[in-house]
């Protein structure tokens, strides 16, 4: 068996359409699909059933002998026996279909279905109605059924959904078992239930096949589990200790500041007659290409750039250059760059390296109050890395040790919160994990974001100012 | 004509001088930069200790502005570059020093008799003068106006990682100490805390000390066991390799990479962690050798400290000074020459373990030395925090300079002082290791034992585990590592 989708699109109903999927499914592979609500996931499964209108694409390799349980089945089965209600003309209570009888429709092997009903504790309504079923009852009378056709493919769309513990790991035992004869492809939305023998993971995500991922690539696989937690699971973000920087801050007054700004090194002019002012609440986009300046206007702003107190810079109500210490500015910013992800080499743990954005240090150096170390743990359970939270930071991936430093920048609830590339440098999968906490972030509105990215098109959602800037840098005559 | 102040102090004077050595307690700098707040502070010299201190400084609200020669100015040297691209006010010595409030001088020893002598007449009544070394005033006597206080704050760092400490909200552990014949005001110490705590001092810890035991035990660390040994022991054991065939590219990357990797082990653990690196057969031979090192150089180490008290070494030194640094210039090339310097490191992967078990020499050197250098410094009057620090503690960030670009680096990195102590140490250290070199054979450096079975006799074991545990500096070192760690859950 092998089953190939190429450059597929199919209308459901034009109520939905999948688009642009690549999948192939070799002999011997099991595959969940997962992905958050409305990305495709069960439409997806359901082609291979047959359902769907192919507008574009060739589908090779569909097998005849296949069998799909659903809700969309469920709901079709639970329709047709109540037209059948509404069919009748004769004045009589129906009673619709019983189950026995719904059991052996069709080409099905009675004594599977007898030791399955057996199985699922099931003989109790073998003489019911089949409408007069629970929801978790028509469940399992449609799996036995679908067993019971004895299929080449089994098409599972959440099984376990409602399933009480013990029936729950009797079908996962009795799946396993029939996974050495039968291809098996389900949805499911639970990590925690993924079962021993499937082989791959499929990624829906805004109507495409957005990943694919063999169980053996371990990080590749887990990247995609901590991908769903973040896109599906309702993340609130934590709060902070009780004394937010923001409550030092005049509110009437700008953030940001700069003001005729000129950077030059030796011969080379990098920026020259910059104005650019940020008003708290006001997320920006700054672009531009590589050597435009855009990390020099940065570190203008956090006060890394020398030449910040050669320039007229206000910040969080400070006129650079007066002073104050460079932490009194750097108490009001949250920061994230590739460039700290080098600097960040160190052996401390993931809950430290949370709890060092307080103090805006890189490692820890101070002892972390009992309020703090919990509020890191807080946003350790947001990434989905609860478990690891006493591991080396340098142990991480290079995509998980990106989202922790976007925990650090922001576990202080800064009031500027500056991105500069956050993605740099990560593949599709951990880029997309990064833009869905930053969005997340975006819409909890506890902090004014500035988003570095020098492809203007690489947008986040809830970001509406703009500035580019040209490349400028010119040799002084 | 110079006047080494030490020698002219009664020995009780000088037994109390260098003894002088605190650990200073973080509740200590709760006034934080107050006391430098709102001065003019000047710093005289860009090179890598002024630019960055100077921009740790600023960063810490302070008012900080450069003063360099008028020659510098006008030729646009390195100096001025560092100082006006970093956004700093420069000026000659005529236009700033007069407004300051603190001088910081720190341009190189060598200058710096020629320096305060033109800086202070034109100085401030009652301002402040610091040094980051206190050479000038103890071995050359330096007689400063009387009203004016003398500090020292010295970073025990290289100028790039005061300020990369910094960066990171964290310091490097610093020496401060207030010149008992200048604090007019008494209002030394709280300059000199306040200075500290600006360049982020206070959080990896400060020493209070003078500054007789810093020239003292800062000489002795860094001739001996700093640079002295580990030069030495770089060429002794290239050419070791060499002689008995190992690949030159691989005896080239052991020795430039191993001293960084073996002393890595010995800052988090001291010498006993660095020993315990190794297998229980290979720890017995390195504890061996090394007794046989410190027996061997002993003598030599005495000496050098001899030589630090008596002014011997300095004013030699100041003897090839006013020579136009003939010995120094003509020693430096000299290294340049050695077959290590000039053999490229290969390519080949060297696993951290392996730098351990192919170094055993390695690592007995630098066990003999630092012992040797802490043994030497306390015999003298050392406390024995001073010499825990200008030992054992320094050993690994000398030892990143050899791993970035091998001798050159290190003797680039360190001061002319330093350079000049440590090729005197070498000159005398290689003879001396001739004979015990003839013995060594690859299994302890190059290639490792071929110890089939790890069995060793228990009592043995036992006798030289206690022995390390049970050295001076494991002591002090506990004691040190554990107000360090307090402070910095992470190294």
């Amino acid at each position: 068996m092998k089953i190939q989708l190429q450059n597929c699109q199919f209308d459901f109903e034009q109520r939905f359409q999948l688009k642009d999927i690549n999948w192939q499914i070799q002999a011997g592979q099991h595959w969940v699909i997962t992905g958050a609500n409305g990305s495709g996931k069960s439409a997806l499964v359901a082609t291979l059933a047959g359902f769907g209108d192919k507008i574009a694409g060739t589908v090779e390799g569909l097998v005849e002998s296949v069998a799909i349980v659903s809700f969309e089945a469920q709901a079709a089965l639970i329709e047709r026996e109540r037209k059948k209600d509404d069919a009748d003309i004769l004045d009589v209570i129906a009673v619709g279909t019983a189950v026995h009888e719904i059991l052996a429709e069709g080409d099905v092997n009675a004594s599977i279905v007898e030791d399955l009903v057996e199985k699922f504790a099931l003989k109790y309504l073998l003489d019911r109605p089949f409408r007069a079923l629970s929801t978790g009852e028509t469940r399992k009378v449609l799996l036995i059924h679908a067993l019971a056709t004895e299929p080449k493919l089994l098409l599972l769309d959440e099984p376990f959904d409602g399933l009480d513990a013990d029936t729950l790991i009797m079908l996962q035992r009795y799946l396993a078992e029939l996974s050495h004869s039968v291809s098996i492809v389900m949805v499911l939305n639970r990590c925690d239930e993924i079962p021993q023998f499937i082989t791959h993971l499929g990624y829906m995500r805004a109507a495409t096949l957005a990943h694919s991922v063999a169980r053996a690539d371990e990080s590749a696989y887990r990247e995609l589990f901590q991908l769903l937690h973040l896109e599906t699971s309702d993340l609130q973000i934590p709060p902070t200790a009780d004394s937010s920087a923001k409550a030092l801050l005049n509110p009437d007054q700008p953030l940001v500041v700069l003001n005729d700004i000129g950077v030059k090194y030796d011969q080379l002019k990098v920026l020259e007659n910059f104005n650019w002012q940020i008003d708290s609440g006001q997320h920006w986009q700054l672009c531009g290409p590589n050597g435009s300046g855009k990390t020099a206007i940065l570190s203008l702003i956090t006060g890394d750039h020398p030449q910040c107190y050669s320039n007229d810079i206000f910040v969080f109500g400070f006129n650079r250059g007066n002073g104050e210490s460079i932490w009194q500015i750097k108490q009001f910013i949250g920061y994230v760059s590739t460039a700290l992800q080098w600097e960040y080499r160190v052996g401390t743990s993931l809950r430290n390296v949370i709890v060092s954005g307080f103090y805006d240090s890189i490692g820890l150096y101070s002892k972390a109050t009992d309020k703090q170390r919990k509020i890191a743990d807080q946003w350790l359970a947001l990434l989905g890395m609860e478990q690891r939270a006493d591991q080396s930071f340098n142990k991480l991936s290079f995509g998980d040790q990106r989202l922790l430093l976007i925990a650090r920048a922001m576990v202080k609830h800064p009031p500027l919160l500056i991105l500069d590339e956050p993605c740099l440098g990560l593949d599709d999968i951990n880029r997309q994990l990064v833009l869905a906490l930053i969005e997340k972030i975006c819409a909890a509105g506890l902090c004014t974001v500035l988003y570095v990215n020098h492809h203007s098109e690489d947008t986040i959602a809830g970001i509406e100012n703009y500035k580019n800037i040209e490349k400028n840098s010119t040799n002084i005559d | 004509m110079s006047n080494n102040y030490f020698n002219t102090l009664a020995l009780r004077d000088q037994l109390e001088q260098l003894g002088k050595c605190r650990f200073m307690h973080l509740n200590e700098f709760t006034e934080g930069v107050d006391a430098l707040k709102g001065k003019k502070i000047v710093v005289i010299g860009c090179g890598a200790q002024g630019l960055n201190q100077g921009l740790n400084l600023r960063d810490s609200g302070l008012d900080v502005s450069y003063t360099l020669r008028q020659a510098a100015i006008d030729e646009k040297r390195q100096s001025w570059k560092n100082a006006t691209e970093n956004g700093f006010t420069v000026g000659t010595y005529q236009e700033l020093i007069p407004t300051a409030d603190v001088v910081l001088n720190l341009t190189p020893d060598k200058q710096h008799t020629a320096v305060v002598n033109e800086i202070m007449p034109l100085m401030k009544q009652d301002a402040c003068l610091s040094y980051s070394h206190g050479f000038n005033v103890v071995e050359e006597g330096m007689q400063i106006r009387q009203d004016l206080t003398v500090i020292m704050v010295a970073p025990k760092c290289p100028g790039s990682e005061v300020r990369a400490e910094y960066v990171r909200g964290f310091g490097v552990p610093t020496l401060i100490a207030v010149h008992e014949n200048n604090d007019p005001l008494g209002q030394g110490l709280a300059l000199a805390k306040a200075y500290a705590v600006g360049t982020g001092g206070h959080k990896a810890g400060v020493l209070m000390s003078s500054f007789i035991a810093e020239v003292k035990s800062d000489l002795m660390g860094e001739q001996t066991i700093l640079c002295g040994m580990l030069q030495t022991g770089s060429i002794l054991c290239f050419d070791k390799m060499i002689e008995k065939g190992i690949d030159a590219g691989y005896a080239s990357k052991l020795v430039q990479y191993g001293w960084e990797v073996v002393t890595e082990a010995l800052k988090y653990g001291g010498v006993t962690n660095m020993l315990d690196r190794l297998s229980n057969p290979d720890k017995i031979k390195a504890f061996d050798l090394a007794e046989e090192l410190k027996d061997i150089m002993r003598p030599l180490y005495n000496k050098h400290q001899d030589d630090i008290m008596d002014g011997t070494f300095s004013s030699g030194m100041m003897a090839d000074w006013d020579n136009d640094d003939v010995k120094l210039l003509g020693w430096r090339a000299e290294t340049a020459e050695t077959a290590f310097e000039k053999t490229a490191a290969g390519d080949m992967d060297i696993s951290e373990q392996e730098f351990f078990d192919h170094g055993i020499l390695m690592v007995a050197m630098v066990k003999a030395g630092v012992e040797l250098a802490f043994e030497t410094m306390t015999a003298a009057g050392i406390i024995a925090d001073s010499a825990y620090y200008e030992s054992l503690h320094e050993t690994p960030l000398i030892a990143n300079t050899i791993a970035r670009k091998k001798l050159y680096e290190m003797n680039a990195t360190i001061s002319d002082t330093a350079e000049y102590g440590c090729y005197l140490y070498n000159h005398a250290c290689l003879p001396l290791l001739q004979d015990f070199m003839k013995k060594i054979d690859t299994d302890v450096i190059g290639k490792g034992t071929v110890n089939d079975d790890n069995g060793v006799d228990n009592a043995r074991l036992i006798e030289v585990n206690a022995a390390l545990r049970a050295h001076p500096v494991e002591h002090i070192g506990g004691i040190l590592r554990g107000h360090m760690s307090d402070m910095k859950a992470i190294i």
